[in-house]
């Protein structure tokens, strides 16, 4: 079987959450099928400026193939359609505008599955959302599988890919929550999908006396791992953990990730920048919880991986995926609010058998849903599955309207399309087996 | 935070959840009123509202700003720039250039130049010439009803501006009304927030005042409830029921007595005081023993020897303003005591005091208030005195 994965960028050294996802899936799927992934020359998600050769080479022994990005993303013109798909009524041109503008444009990389795509068995696209997966289904949809890494954002809702939603052959869901989303967004209930995520490798025994001795932090640890970015929710972090800790001082906030915003100088608060693995995971094993103000997460894989370390966590409860996976794992806590903000970390960091039990929960919840072995198997299943049943619809895509039709503004704003959407968390998936996924 | 009994299994993190929020329910209702979060949720208007936000050198500031300039009417036109009169339009076609003004002469000379005129086109074409300056006619014609237009335009934009000039100068004057309007506020301001201060110091002294009341009512109140239950005027149900708030008067005669004791040991038992008179006195003081002088007698310490000389000390009846010991009280006038040679007021005696006259009138038992205040006193209401008594034993 060979399988090819489609992803925006690629390399052993990037950390974006779903090039970093695409790279793990590819690197287990390599023991069971012959995997080549195609990516672009870019590593700059912001410009998409090609930074690195075209051509073919080896990341840590898989075959990429690396294709020119055409244009590189003009910002004024990307927000200019973003406003203008994103709030207001707006035509299906003005949609395909909005995604050549958002790149990452690589005409030769559809092009090349244009012509050699039978080569492949199956292609798995990630992230719907981008020029490659939109046009790449469209090209090979027989063979398309699609893991989406949708958030709750307005490009869900735009109507082109409602279309790629139906028409690839399976999907490789994040989250339950990702799943009803997408459900409800493009009615796609038929298309055969399931609850994958992804796994981690998190070390047996991480040392956290390592990093208590090399930071000299004492007392109790709430840790933050991610990128330091007001969109991921740090700023209300930031003013949330000060309040707080004006009252209960002696917890120390821990920041590992590069800043994209200013870091307030507190004594509670310390900024780590960025450290390797190991530093990270002696980190999270010293830390008493992890904290996860996102409120965009299709998978937050670093909240995996607290739980595989058998930390509990505390998440931002405005994300539905994070609030549902606390309630399914009874792993974690969540907060809305300041005053929930502030009983949920005492409670935590008060309560040591809560924390132990939750942490329990945790690691017991990784070791079920996210071992490499488990996500390995879901993905060979479902190729399986696909290969027994015939493809449920035909080769060609469902057309675009015509030159007139795809200019008439008659679409809702993305906003509004998503936020008629249902929130919360997913209904409990019903066990822990994917096989009760459809 | 309580402890939940938590196995790893059993962890329910929507209860949690549940059992935090209503926890904060509950701390927001005990802790915030609804007038609190109203408080709350307007606290940044309050912030430009409050007057010890006010700047005080508000008004100074405001009456440096310099005004702005008045403004000067935009002369229409101005002098040695005057357009003058329009030129009359000149109409040119093909026949003027060979026009005469010299009357009949000048129709030959037009005739003379038209014959002339092929000689004239060997030298030079004149219709171009007489095209252009055909078409400059016509431009002009047009440009002088453009300007027309603009020229209306630009009167009805002039008088715009004029009314713009007459806001703005009505404008000036409603600054000047502002400026007048904000300094009084910021007088007003200033005197009520000296106001408030006043008035938050008059709420301090009478909440002062009034919780000294309240500790030297308890204080009595707590000695009489110390002392009675060893009474045997309560064993008779014969307790004086204004025992707890009057009778200053009686009490102050008896410490005295109490203090002269040795010298008039004699007088004991005979006379009367103006509680007596008052008719408000329980039957234990006629029995309750009488200490040695100089020494504080416990509460409780009413099993005096047999024989003993009767007590006549006195409970004071005003407290101090900190609850005293017994001991304290029958040793330590109150400073608060009102002056004995006032008017009488009904006396209250402890169920120890010794009674030197016999009790004029009783209530029974039926007016004890309640069960749990009968032990300690029995309210006796003050009764006129029935007869004239003997000269106070001071």
């Amino acid at each position: 079987m060979k399988l090819a994965v489609v992803v925006q960028r690629y390399g052993a050294d990037l950390n974006g959450g779903a090039e970093l996802h695409s790279r793990y899936v590819a690197e287990h799927l390599a023991r069971h099928a012959e995997v080549e992934v195609l990516t672009t020359c870019a590593t700059d998600y912001i410009t998409w400026r090609n930074e690195l050769k075209p051509g073919f080479e080896q990341v840590n022994g898989i075959p990429v193939r690396r294709f020119p990005v055409s244009r590189e993303r003009d910002a004024d013109d990307f927000g200019r359609r973003s406003t203008q798909v994103f709030e207001e009524p707006h035509s299906i041109a003005a949609e395909l505008a909005w995604l050549r503008s958002e790149g990452p444009t690589s005409p030769s990389l559809i092009h090349h599955l244009r012509r050699h795509g039978d080569t492949y068995d199956y292609c798995i696209f990630f992230s719907y959302r981008y020029y490659h997966a939109y046009h790449g289904i469209r090209v090979a949809r027989r063979r398309a599988l699609l893991v989406p890494t949708a958030e709750r954002d307005p490009a869900l809702g735009l109507r082109i890919f409602g279309e790629n939603f139906r028409g690839v052959r399976a999907l490789m869901y994040n989250s339950y929550e990702e799943r009803a989303l997408i459900n409800a967004v493009s009615n796609n209930e038929t298309v055969p999908g399931v609850v994958v995520g992804v796994g981690s490798e998190v070390p047996a025994r991480p040392e956290p006396q390592r990093f208590r001795q090399a930071t000299g932090i004492e007392g109790p640890v709430l840790i933050y791992v991610g990128r330091i970015d007001e969109n991921k929710g740090c700023r209300e972090l930031f003013d949330y953990f000060e309040r707080y800790a004006s009252r209960s001082p002696g917890l120390t906030l821990v920041l590992i990730g590069n800043p994209v915003m200013p870091v307030p100088t507190h004594p509670g608060i310390r900024p780590l920048g960025y450290v390797t693995d190991r530093e990270k995971f002696d980190a999270m094993a010293a830390a008493d919880l992890l904290i996860m103000p996102s409120p965009y997460e299709s998978l937050s894989m670093v909240t995996l991986e607290a739980w595989a370390l058998g930390r509990p966590v505390l998440a931002n409860g405005r994300c539905d995926v994070l609030c549902g996976q606390c309630i399914r794992s009874n792993a974690g806590l969540y907060y809305q609010s300041y005053e929930e903000f502030a009983e949920t970390l005492h409670t935590i960091v008060s309560n040591s058998a809560l924390r132990a039990a939750l942490g329990v929960n945790g690691r017991a919840y990784f070791d079920t849903h996210y071992t490499w072995p488990v996500i390995e198997r879901k993905y060979l299943d479902m190729l399986d599955r696909l290969d027994r049943e015939a493809p449920g619809q035909e080769d060609r895509p469902e057309p675009l309207p015509g030159w007139l039709g795809r200019r008439r503004r008659d679409l809702l704003p993305g906003r509004q399309v998503v936020e008629r959407l249902p929130a919360g968390p997913a209904p409990s998936a019903g066990g822990s087996q994917y096989s009760s996924d459809s | 935070m309580a402890e939940f009994n938590i196995q790893a299994d059993s962890v329910d993190v929507t209860r949690i959840m549940e059992q935090i929020r209503q926890r904060i329910r509950e701390k927001r209702g005990t802790d915030y009123t609804e007038q609190q979060i109203r408080e709350l949720a307007t606290v940044k208007v309050e912030r430009f509202l409050d007057p010890r936000h006010v700047r005080s050198d508000l008004v100074e500031h405001y009456r440096q700003l310099e005004p702005p300039a008045a403004l000067e009417p935009i002369p229409h036109e101005r002098a040695g720039r005057a357009p003058g009169p329009a030129p009359e339009p000149v109409e040119f076609d093909s026949h003027t250039i060979y026009m005469s003004s010299r009357g009949p002469m000048g129709k030959l000379i037009r005739l003379i130049r038209k014959l002339l005129n092929p000689i004239l086109r060997l030298f030079f074409n004149p219709d171009p010439v007489v095209l252009a300056l055909a078409r400059q006619g016509e431009i002009n014609a047009w440009m002088l009803q453009i300007l027309q237009q603009e020229s209306d335009l630009a009167e009805r934009v002039t008088k715009q501006f004029e009314r713009a000039g007459a806001k703005f100068v009505a404008r000036e004057e409603l600054d000047a009304l502002n400026f007048e309007v904000l300094n009084n506020l910021v007088v007003e301001m200033t005197r009520l927030s000296l106001d408030m201060k006043n008035h938050r110091m008059l709420v301090e002294s009478v909440a002062g005042r009034l919780d000294f009341d309240e500790r030297r009512a308890r204080a009595l109140e707590s000695v009489v409830q110390r002392r009675s239950p060893v009474s045997p005027a309560v064993a008779d149900g014969e307790v004086d029921e204004s025992t707890s708030s009057t009778g200053s008067g009686r009490t102050r005669r008896r410490r005295r007595r109490s203090r002269r004791r040795p010298q008039t040991a004699e007088t004991e038992g005979t006379g009367t005081d103006n509680a007596a008179a008052a008719g408000t006195v329980t039957q234990s003081e006629a029995t309750e023993p009488v200490p040695s002088p100089g020494t504080a007698t416990p509460p409780g310490d009413t099993a005096a020897p047999a024989g003993a000389p009767p007590r006549s000390h006195g409970v004071p009846i005003s407290a101090p303003a900190v609850e005293p010991s017994p001991a304290d009280l029958q040793q330590t006038p109150s400073p608060y005591a009102p002056d004995p040679d006032s008017a009488p007021a009904p006396a209250s005696v402890s169920a120890g005091e010794q009674a030197p006259a016999p009790v004029p009138s009783i209530q029974g038992p039926s007016d004890a208030p309640s069960p749990a205040a009968a032990p300690a006193t029995e309210r006796v209401p003050p009764a006129a005195p029935k007869r004239d008594v003997g000269p106070d034993d001071q």
